[in-house]
């Protein structure tokens, strides 16, 4: 019972004490370094940059600096962040989710990398990102990629219902066409679905509710030019825009209006499953799929066997897509600032960011790195780079986007599986409201 | 005893158990006292220094919120159903394994498999067995010509299907429990029962059952505290839904620490669920406690 009952205290010990991150220290001097080879500490997610190649590189025009790396699974960094954050002892630099810039600024968990950024290069920073990874005036982390979301379809199962999905941002499908187009192409209903017309999220742990793509549902209701006290500028929005109220924003009534939407497909028009069913679009068990540019590396490497293609993602009132990646940013405690933000900038943005743009297919931050790589100006590419150009937007911004994200995730999740929109979209407002005034 | 003895001894006490109560102190007893003090303060994990004192604060805002308390009855709710679907099944395969019955080494085995395993490879199992797609239990119930049913993602089967894993996976340690106090019954008090005339039910009823009552308060106790404890199948097979009706209270406590920033009001979950289940321990080793020795 004690053991039961201590739970939280001791996962946190042992959190932190088993924690391997620590901060950086300098070595001995050498004759190449006579100051001695500084190691700093980089934690991030697993699968996820800087790779060792991005880090070798680097490394090579900086032959005193060495940068030794720690990573968890992506679904524990937050948590591993939190207890270093309490440990004192964060290391140098950490990559972390871009939308949670704000709760570790207002934190003091980074550092403003203001007076580290070369002249010009806020400017080149895409708008979105730059709002994205900004807390009170100040930049915390340039940003090393970015990631929309468009709809991939299977060419093959559309072809002969005649289905030809727009493939520019001025043509884009609502939310109503695609529809259309998603019901005719699956194939059976009820228990007998042998195709959906759309597959499951992937993202997260791979049930619906997951805010990147699902909140989108509800924010494509709204509209950013009306009026700022009118509630289709809250739907936009969905949080104030000082990130302290929820209330009227998150569950105005065109959001509930979008919640309704998105419950519809699951529950009403049953045009997707609430389980989750892992490579449902490569192995032919959904017609679309929403997904980011990553995955035409994942189509290309393996080939599944059929045409496909990308159109943007559709919407109801005002198209919108979520920005969003993870990013690198300076700890606070770093005793090293200014090789850390060396680093950080660096990585961020000259040619090892614009390499790892390249190959991994990822959008650049950098609107000069996104002039030099051709491949974003040629179909589909070219649908998310001009998605995140035009129609881009964080998650809210706040600095409780990370409470926001699990309120708001939760209430999706639950309303796809059956709840009354309204009375959960409220009960997400009403949690989330003290948390935000705090 | 001599004085050197007597140190003598205490230094052997020392050594023996000193370790372990360092241990008990780091472990338990600290983090427990951190615990009771972070309960009072109002603070975020991404900054501890930032602390308020809230008094009982976090208490009173537990008591007022709504996710919490059904926090609590869902973790009670599914204690209940495991301890009422283990006991009798356990009982009653421990009972066949005492017995002179076929087949018992194989069905021992298979029993006791699911508590071997971990808890983390089981909940991700039974994700897969349960899924509405491709999971081997709906597409029997289809076979079979039944509907299916949506399991994990349904607010009414969500909470039963979870005791049903829970009932696959902790009744083998419940049929150990059982078997070895059906062992620990004298063959003599049975044997009385049988010449006076008692039928092998009326043996079970009037003998077994009362001797058994020890172990099966501790086994009650024991499925008790597990279930308490749950905190595998909300974290990977349900994240707590849907609408909550998964959202056991270590799950609970771990996503306001964590996820909602809010170790203060953790630490309150953490230690008013500590006293209830203190009582409720108590209170059935009260109601339980046997009425009779041998």
């Amino acid at each position: 019972m004690i053991r039961l009952s201590g739970f939280l205290a001791a996962l946190l010990s042992v959190l932190a004490l088993c924690a391997p991150a620590h901060a950086g220290e300098r070595g001995p001097a050498t004759a190449d370094c006579p100051q001695g080879v500084l190691t700093l500490t980089l934690l991030k997610p697993q699968a996820n940059p800087p790779t060792p190649a991005m880090i070798s590189a680097w490394e090579a025009s900086n032959k005193c600096t060495k940068i030794e790396l720690n990573e968890v699974p992506f679904g524990q960094l937050a948590d591993k962040i939190s207890v270093l954050a309490a440990s004192g002892n964060p290391p140098d630099i950490l990559m972390f989710d871009g939308p949670n810039t704000q709760s570790y600024a207002a934190s003091g968990i980074l550092l403003p990398l203001d007076k580290y950024l070369p002249a010009g290069l806020k400017d080149d920073i895409d708008p979105a990102t730059l709002a994205e990874h900004s807390y009170e005036g100040h930049v915390y982390s340039p940003g090393t990629q970015q990631t929309a979301l468009a709809l991939f379809y299977n060419a093959d199962m559309l072809a002969p219902l005649g289905i030809t999905p727009p493939r520019d941002l001025d043509h884009a499908w609502t939310w109503d066409q695609a529809m259309d187009a998603i019901k005719k192409c699956q194939k059976g209903e009820g228990d007998n679905v042998t195709v959906w017309g759309l597959a499951p999220s992937r993202f997260g742990s791979g049930n619906p509710g997951f805010v990147y793509r699902d909140l989108l549902f509800l924010r494509t209701y709204g509209d950013p030019k009306a009026p700022e006290d009118g509630s289709l500028y809250k739907t936009y929005w969905s949080l104030s825009r000082d990130g302290k109220t929820a209330q009227g924003w998150v569950n105005s009534p065109e959001a509930i209006e979008g919640a309704k939407f998105f419950s519809a497909m699951f529950n009403v028009e049953k045009i997707t499953p609430k389980a989750g069913i892992p490579n449902a679009f490569q192995d032919r068990k959904a017609c679309f799929t929403i997904d980011t540019s990553y995955f035409i590396g994942a189509l290309v490497a393996n080939d599944p066997g059929f045409k496909w293609g990308v159109t943007p993602l559709p919407y109801k009132r005002t198209p919108i897509v979520h920005t969003g990646s993870i990013t690198l940013g300076v700890t606070a405690k770093s005793k090293f600032p200014d090789e850390a933000a060396k680093f950080v900038i660096e990585v961020s943005t000259g040619t090892i960011a614009a390499d790892w743009n390249r190959t991994s297919r990822s959008l650049p931050v950098m609107k000069s790195i996104a002039a030099d790589i051709p491949e974003l100006k040629v179909y589909p590419l070219s649908i998310f780079e001009e998605e995140l150009v035009r129609w881009g937007e964080p998650r809210p911004p706040s600095p409780h986007f990370a409470q926001y994200d699990k309120i708001a995730s939760d209430a999706l999740r639950d309303i796809a599986y059956g709840a009354d929109p309204k009375t959960r979209i409220d009960a997400a407002a009403r949690a989330l409201q003290p948390i935000l005034s705090r | 005893m001599t004085l050197r003895r007597r140190l003598a001894a205490w230094g052997a006490v020392l050594v023996f158990v000193g370790p372990f109560l360092a241990f008990l102190a780091t472990f338990q007893y600290v983090p427990l006292f951190r615990m009771i003090r972070d309960s009072l303060f109002d603070f975020e994990l991404l900054n501890p220094d930032q602390r308020s004192f809230v008094g009982f604060g976090n208490y009173l805002a537990l008591l007022s919120d709504p996710d919490r308390r059904q926090s609590f009855l869902v973790t009670f709710g599914f204690a209940a159903g495991v301890v009422c679907t283990v006991i009798p099944v356990a009982f009653l395969i421990a009972v066949y394994l005492n017995g002179r019955l076929p087949a018992r080494a194989i069905v021992r085995t298979v029993v006791f498999l699911p508590v071997v395993t971990s808890a983390v490879v089981i909940a991700t199992m039974w994700t897969f067995l349960l899924d509405p797609s491709n999971g081997l239990i709906d597409n029997a119930l289809a076979m079979i010509g039944l509907p299916k049913l949506a399991f994990l993602t349904s607010q009414s089967q969500a909470l039963p299907s979870i005791v049903g894993m829970m009932l696959w996976q902790q009744t083998g340690f419940a049929t150990v429990l059982f078997l070895a106090g059906l062992q620990g019954i004298p063959h003599d008090v049975e044997d009385a029962a049988r010449i006076d005339g008692c039928s092998a039910v009326q043996r079970l009823w009037h003998v077994v059952i009362p001797l058994l009552s020890r172990t099966t308060v501790f086994v009650v106790v024991i499925m008790t505290v597990f279930s308490l404890q749950a905190f595998a199948p909300a974290y990977i097979m349900t994240s707590g839904g849907p609408n909550g009706t998964t959202n056991f209270i270590a799950y609970d406590i771990y996503q306001l620490a964590f996820s909602l920033q809010e170790p203060g009001l953790a630490s309150a979950v953490s230690t008013v669920f500590m006293l209830i289940v203190l009582g409720i321990s108590l209170l059935q080793m009260r109601l339980l406690r046997t009425r009779w020795s041998y």
